[in-house]
């Protein structure tokens, strides 16, 4: 059996993978695929912990199953909200929608 | 008829015109026709029922004259029934009572009060030529068209005869109290009736208060009584625990209730002083109604309401309302005067005063109306002196003549202003007054209904012997107040002269001025075209003038003495005198018996010398009329022949004494001041009010103080510490660059510090400092 | 507590359906000003329906406090939540069920914010009710000054010119009152341990209570906490001489203010006499009795003058409610007397007749309460619909005005006539129950000078309708319309009821009476 830490070097890959997404690229539906990437690398380390550590109880699974939902509801929203800031701004790059500045 | 039937029947007297005034005022103030036949078809009512409820009570006199018995004395009250009105607790049983009761002092107010006031509304429908193209002036008088506002004034007249009804059947105080007060309302919607009407500033004018005004005047001058009239009712109701006259006026009840010591701020009364204060309050409330001295003055401004306002208020019922209740409280005045002389002097006194000072008074006036309310004042001293020396059935008797007499003279002073400003639209003449006798004479042959009525109540007024209802009532107050002269005791005798030789002066003066007035109204020439061209009254008015006169001779006749001679024994039986006195004959023998009145009822034998004054006055002030005024009728333009025999006199009588001014300058003008400027400017707005603003800028000082200091104190430390964050803030907010991936950035960064933190860092020091 | 009855739920349905009404009518939409009103009027018309359950439901043979409900509240201080009703308060409350809704419809032409001004009456209703039906006296103070942040917006925003002066005034001089009251409370509520009224009525009046800290001895602790009451309550009647806030707060109020204001909320102090500070300070009570009596008697006198020298139609009615409210204070000192009489005779009972009189004087005063609050509504009013035709208030500038407005004329006489005291309607059955009780009970000198405020109050009513209605019309007031059905409405159930009042008091006095005669 392939054991507990393989999955865990995958999952941190691929959480990093999602972070230098999010950190390093300019296009704001870019950067919500990269935050999507780093769930999916939590939602790894879930299921990996709960078939490894306490498999009597379908707990991770149904976890995991509520991570999906959020991220899609979460994609859904984000990319909705993407659609109207490109609809008012003409831009979808995520360094110019500095309005929040001080 | 049977009790339960006479009850209900009494119940209903004051009712019907009640029922009119709403039904009047809700349902048919756009139809005249309507509203007057509402308003007759409700005097009539209570008429005809108030004579069935009388006629009952008067045929138990008959019955026991007729079989020499005397049964109605031992139950005067025939009719009573009542309800409970206000829930006292902790004595449930004792709840104020509202009732009617009738006795037969209320049996013959019944017979002439709703006749008065039916006679009254049919007059009033002709007065405001009902059926004539209608009027356009509001609130003021339309000659010779309808009044505009017929229907609000059969409302209000409604109201006022179910007030005077209400104060007739009362049982009790408070609710003979609400009649009054009623009354004194409508007295004062009723005078004031033509609100807006104004006079022009001619100086003839000056003295004469708009309706509005005299409405006002009216009714403060009556409630300053009635204020003291309150006071005496709430100690009666101390003083006898019910307000119910039958219980109350008891001989018991009064008894007991004299036999009781009381006490306040350290004095000591007995009960029978204590009645006499009491009475006296009450009577004070009296003074205001009945115009006495020194409340009258309201009396004569009155007469701008329209003339049957005046007849009612001044003949009828507003006026004899002020006696009547006095009557019915006699037993307690009585007793009062029993204990202190000085009740007798004050009543006494105050309606001897007030019969010969209005006398004086209306010798000098030229208003027609004028003479008739100041002759008015004059017969109401007249009852007021009877009741003072205890001669309560006369004081009865004359209020009763005197309602009939009077109200036919106003009525026919009505009916001559009306022919007058009949005369006044004929000749398109607005300025000359048609109230004023001077523009009047020779209206004998053009009007001659009013003029024979007005004939027969002038010399009932007078007392013309033997054949009027004046003569007679006049006649028993002269020979009461001459028996007392001998017969009483303590300041009776005194009092008693004095009222005596002054009734019989006012007497002879009300001889001589209703001469001068018939004269200068009925005789001689006509001296303004007004009086040309006047013509008789239609017959909506003259009817009720008949009516009148028929009582004004007739009434006196149920109350000839059996003592006098030959008609005494033609009569045989001095009704009136037999039936009112049994109405607290039993209650008096009592009190009599335990020595807490001076005399009960007593039967006065025939004395010849104050019936001739009695007769002499009359005569003579009649004769004495005629030949200044008569023989020789005014012309045009002449002045009047007392101005040069009196001087003066006559000018302070035609001023009337100067009580108004005299009253303006004492009382109305301070009053004022002290409302408008003292109390308000600088009392409230001064003291009251500067106190709080000075407090008030107290405080704000204060607060500017600690303002100031936290400015100085504070200020300058919290502006460094703020200056502070401001530069950091200025260098800390390059972080705040809206860039997201930036936050993301440092969000990482901060992560992996923390998580070194935990990891690392925060072991060690949990060693350390364990 | 255990079990709730259904009156129990109806008495807090009572006190706080308003308040829930209220925040709905701020729910709906600005511009529907019609659905407003017409919501605003249906919410306020709702609580009549308790207030009679209630009132029929009272038991009259126990006469007591009834439809308790004590629920801890803040318990670490000992205040409970504790309401209850007996007769008086059920008077006063069937008094705001009434007047509330025709203060509504009362302001139905109030253009300016209808939404916001709807709200505050219903809030003050709330705290109207919620005053009457307290009975811990934190829940009292909680409701005391919760009615009078609305008042105070009322005529701040609705007002006339001089509102800020006369609003600052109003709230001001209400704080001044309510500071010392609060202190006291407090002060008695930590000696006892307890804000429980009827607790406090048996405890206090028998108390110690001494301030260590400040070193004050018993004897100065009761009398400063009465006084403090004393003056509280006294500002609200409002008595002579803390009464000169009222005339500027009603002058500047918008009508229907006014009609609250002098309707219900004066009653609140009078209110407050009756139910804390003669219960709680009988002996002092007892010993000021005279000087209470003697400042009604002033409030009369000097409210009646005051009133017959005004030239503002509203002012004058303004100063006509000190005049009135002067005969409460007279009975309240009758009722003061008798009740301190044991307290302060160590123990010794008034006779049976003192009792009687007293019971006769203090249920006139209840009954003045309620009928100064009708005919006080009516008359403010009836100058509020002149004001609105003629956009004047100066008797000055009127004259002749029942040629063009009949139906005023009239309506206007009958409120006055009310106002007056005619007899007949309700105003005089209760001055006469206090004049007799104040009489009985041998406050002569005081009764008897108050007689001249009577005459005054003759005086000045005379002179409202005198200058107003009489005299030739002037032209520039020919043109004024005559009441509309809305003003009818608002009128008509006053009207009824000053009406019956006078004609047969039974019905609403019996349940006064034997409350007041239970607490003898």
């Amino acid at each position: 059996m392939i054991p507990l830490s393989w999955y865990l070097v995958v999952a941190a890959a691929l959480f990093f993978l999602g972070v230098y997404g999010v950190l390093a690229r300019r296009n704001a539906v870019a950067m919500l695929m990269a935050v999507e990437l780093m769930l999916n690398a939590v939602n790894i380390n879930i299921v990996a912990f709960w078939r490894y550590v306490s498999p009597e109880e379908p707990l991770g699974v149904a976890w995991v199953l509520f991570v999906l939902t959020v991220a899609a509801a979460e994609a859904a929203v984000g990319l909705a909200l993407v659609i109207s800031v490109y609809r008012s701004r003409d831009s979808v790059v995520a360094e110019e929608l500095d309005s929040l500045k001080y | 008829m049977d009790k339960e039937t006479l009850e209900l029947m009494t119940w209903l007297i004051p009712v019907g015109p009640l029922l009119s005034f709403f039904l009047i005022t809700l349902f048919a103030k756009h139809n005249k026709t309507l509203s007057a036949a509402i308003a007759w078809a409700a005097v009539f009512t209570s008429l005809g029922l108030g004579w069935l409820v009388s006629f009952n009570v008067i045929g138990l006199q008959v019955e026991d004259m007729q079989n020499g018995t005397h049964e109605l004395r031992k139950n005067p009250v025939v009719i009573a029934d009542s309800e409970a009105w206000l829930p006292f607790q902790p004595e449930i049983e004792n709840w104020l009572n509202m009732g009617v009761a009738v006795d037969p002092l209320t049996a013959v107010m019944l017979f002439m009060v709703p006749f008065a006031v039916t006679m009254i509304f049919i007059y009033s429908v002709g007065y405001h030529n009902y059926g004539k193209p209608n009027g356009t002036h509001l609130g003021t008088p339309n000659h010779g068209k309808q009044e505009p506002l017929f229907s609000r004034f059969f409302a209000f007249m409604s109201l006022f005869a179910a007030g005077m009804l209400t104060l007739v059947v009362a049982d009790n105080l408070l609710l003979a109290f609400m009649g009054w007060e009623i009354m004194g309302l409508c007295s004062y919607l009723l005078i004031g009736f033509w609100y807006a009407r104004e006079y022009d500033p001619d100086p003839k004018n000056a003295q004469k208060l708009p309706p509005r005004r005299a409405s006002i005047k009216a009714f403060m001058t009556t409630r300053a009584g009635d204020v003291f009239m309150l006071l005496g009712i709430v100690g009666f109701y101390k003083l006898f625990g019910t307000l119910t006259f039958a219980d109350a006026l008891s001989a018991g009840s009064l008894i007991a209730a004299a036999g009781t010591e009381y006490s306040m701020y350290g004095m000591t009364f007995d009960g029978a002083t204590w009645m006499g204060v009491l009475g006296i309050l009450i009577f004070i409330g009296t003074v205001g109604k009945s115009a006495q001295w020194p409340l009258h003055v309201w009396l004569p401004n009155a007469m701008e309401g329209p003339t049957p306002v005046s007849a009612v208020i001044h003949a009828a019922a507003m006026v004899s309302a002020g006696v009547y209740v006095v009557i019915r409280i006699f037993p307690l005045l009585a007793v009062g005067m029993e204990a202190s002389g000085n009740v007798s002097l004050i009543i006494g006194g105050i309606g001897a005063f007030t019969a010969l000072m209005a006398a004086t008074i209306a010798v000098a006036q030229d208003d027609v109306k004028g003479v008739l309310a100041y002759s008015t004042i004059s017969q109401l001293g007249f009852m007021i002196a009877a009741l003072g020396i205890g001669a309560y059935i006369a004081a009865a008797f004359h209020l009763i003549t005197h309602a009939f007499f009077k109200a036919l003279l106003f009525l026919g002073s009505g009916s001559i202003i009306h022919g007058m400003e009949h005369g006044a639209e004929h000749v398109h003449d607005h300025h000359t007054d048609p109230q004023d006798m001077m523009n009047m004479g020779g209206l004998k042959d053009k009007m001659p209904v009013t003029f024979w009525t007005f004939v027969v109540g002038g010399f009932a007024l007078s007392g013309f012997p033997f054949v009027t209802a004046g003569f007679w009532s006049k006649d028993e107050i002269l020979a009461d107040a001459y028996y007392q002269i001998s017969h009483g005791h303590g300041v009776i005798p005194l009092l008693s002269t004095a009222i005596f030789w002054m009734l019989a002066a006012a007497a002879l003066l009300t001889a001589f001025y209703t001469m001068r007035q018939i004269a200068l109204t009925f005789f001689g020439e006509p001296r303004t075209p007004l009086a040309e061209h006047a013509h008789e009254s239609n017959g909506y008015m003259i009817w009720p003038l008949r009516g009148l006169a028929f009582f004004a001779i007739t009434a006196g006749f149920v109350g000839i003495p059996e003592t006098f001679p030959v008609l005494g024994q033609i009569f045989n039986y001095n009704f009136f005198h037999h039936f009112v006195g049994e109405t607290i004959y039993e209650t008096m023998k009592v009190l009599y018996a335990e020595g807490l009145v001076a005399h009960d009822i007593i039967t006065l034998p025939f004395q010849p010398f104050p019936v001739s004054i009695s007769i002499g006055v009359a005569l003579g002030g009649l004769g004495l009329g005629w030949l200044v005024y008569g023989v020789r009728p005014l012309k045009e333009g002449q002045a009047d022949p007392l101005v040069r025999v009196l001087g003066p006199i006559h000018t302070f009588l035609r001023n009337k004494w100067y009580w108004d001014e005299i009253y303006s300058f004492f009382i109305i003008k301070p009053v004022v001041w002290f409302s408008e400027y003292f109390v308000y400017e600088v009392v409230d707005r001064g003291v009251i009010d500067t106190i709080l603003h000075v407090v008030a800028k107290v405080f704000y000082a204060i607060g500017q103080f600690l303002k100031r200091t936290e400015e100085i104190v504070f200020g300058d430390a919290v502006d460094w510490v703020k200056d502070m964050f401001l530069v950091m803030a200025k260098e800390v907010r390059i972080l705040q660059s809206g860039r997201i991936q930036e936050y993301a950035g440092l969000t990482l960064a901060f992560t992996f510090l923390l998580t070194l933190l935990i990891l690392y860092v925060l072991p060690i020091l949990m060693q350390y400092l364990q | 507590m255990d079990d709730l009855t259904t009156e129990n739920l109806l008495l807090n349905f009572l006190i706080y359906f308003p308040l829930l009404a209220g925040f709905v009518v701020l729910l709906l939409p600005s511009e529907e000003k019609n659905l407003i009103r017409r919501l605003s009027l249906i919410f306020s018309l709702v609580p009549m329906v308790p207030v009679l359950m209630l009132w029929f439901a009272y038991d009259r043979v126990d006469a007591g406090m009834q439809f308790q409900m004590m629920m801890p509240w803040f318990e670490t201080i000992g205040a409970n939540y504790h309401i209850g009703v007996d007769g008086v308060s059920l008077a006063m409350m069937l008094l705001t069920a009434i007047l509330t809704p025709l203060a509504i419809l009362a302001s139905f032409n109030v253009e300016e914010r209808p939404r916001v001004f709807m709200f505050l009456f219903l809030v003050l209703q709330t705290a109207m009710f919620g005053l009457f039906a307290s009975l811990d006296l934190i829940i009292f103070f909680i409701f005391w000054e919760f009615g009078l942040v609305p008042m105070y917006f009322l005529i701040k925003f609705w007002g006339g010119k001089d509102r800020d002066y006369a609003s600052f005034k109003f709230f001001i001089y209400t704080m001044a009152g309510s500071l010392g009251l609060l202190l006291s409370i407090q002060v008695m509520g930590l000696s006892m341990g307890t804000f429980d009224i009827p607790e406090l009525m048996r405890l206090w009046p028998n108390a110690e209570p001494t301030l260590p800290v400040v070193g004050l001895d018993t004897g100065t602790v009761k009398m400063l906490a009465y006084f403090a009451f004393l003056i509280a309550f006294a500002i609200k009647i409002p008595v002579w001489p803390f009464h000169t806030w009222l005339p500027d707060a009603h002058t500047q109020a918008p009508t229907a203010g006014s009609m609250i204001l002098a309707g219900v909320l004066l009653k609140l102090g009078a209110y407050g006499f009756l139910r804390l500070v003669v219960p709680l300070f009988p002996a002092w009570a007892y010993q000021t009795a005279g000087l209470l009596a003697t400042l009604g008697m002033l409030s009369v006198v000097l409210g009646g003058f005051a009133a017959y020298g005004q030239w503002d139609f509203k002012r004058l009615v303004a100063y006509s409610s000190i005049n009135h409210m002067g005969f409460v204070v007279l009975g309240i000192a009758v009722y003061a007397y008798v009740y301190g009489y044991a307290f302060a005779n160590q123990g010794m009972v008034p006779g049976e007749q003192l009792t009687g009189d007293a019971i006769l004087a203090t249920s006139g005063a209840v009954l003045q309460m309620f009928n100064h609050g009708l005919s006080a509504a009516a008359m403010f009013f009836m100058v509020g619909v002149i004001y609105e035709r003629a956009h004047t208030r100066d008797l000055k500038k009127f004259g002749g005005i029942w040629a063009v407005m009949p139906m005023f004329g009239a309506l206007l006489i009958f409120a006055s006539m009310a106002s007056l005291g005619l007899p007949g309607l309700n105003g005089f059955v209760s001055e006469f129950m206090i004049v007799r009780g104040v009489f009985g009970a041998g406050f002569l000198i005081q009764i008897g000078l108050s007689m001249i405020g009577l005459l005054m109050t003759g005086a000045y009513i005379l002179k409202g309708i005198g200058e107003v209605l009489h005299g030739p019309l002037k032209p520039e007031w020919k043109d004024l319309t005559d009441m509309t059905l809305r003003e009818h409405l608002v009128m008509w159930p006053l009207m009824i009821l000053i009406l019956s009042l006078g004609v047969w008091p039974r019905w609403l006095l019996a349940i006064i009476n034997d409350t007041v005669s239970h607490w003898f």
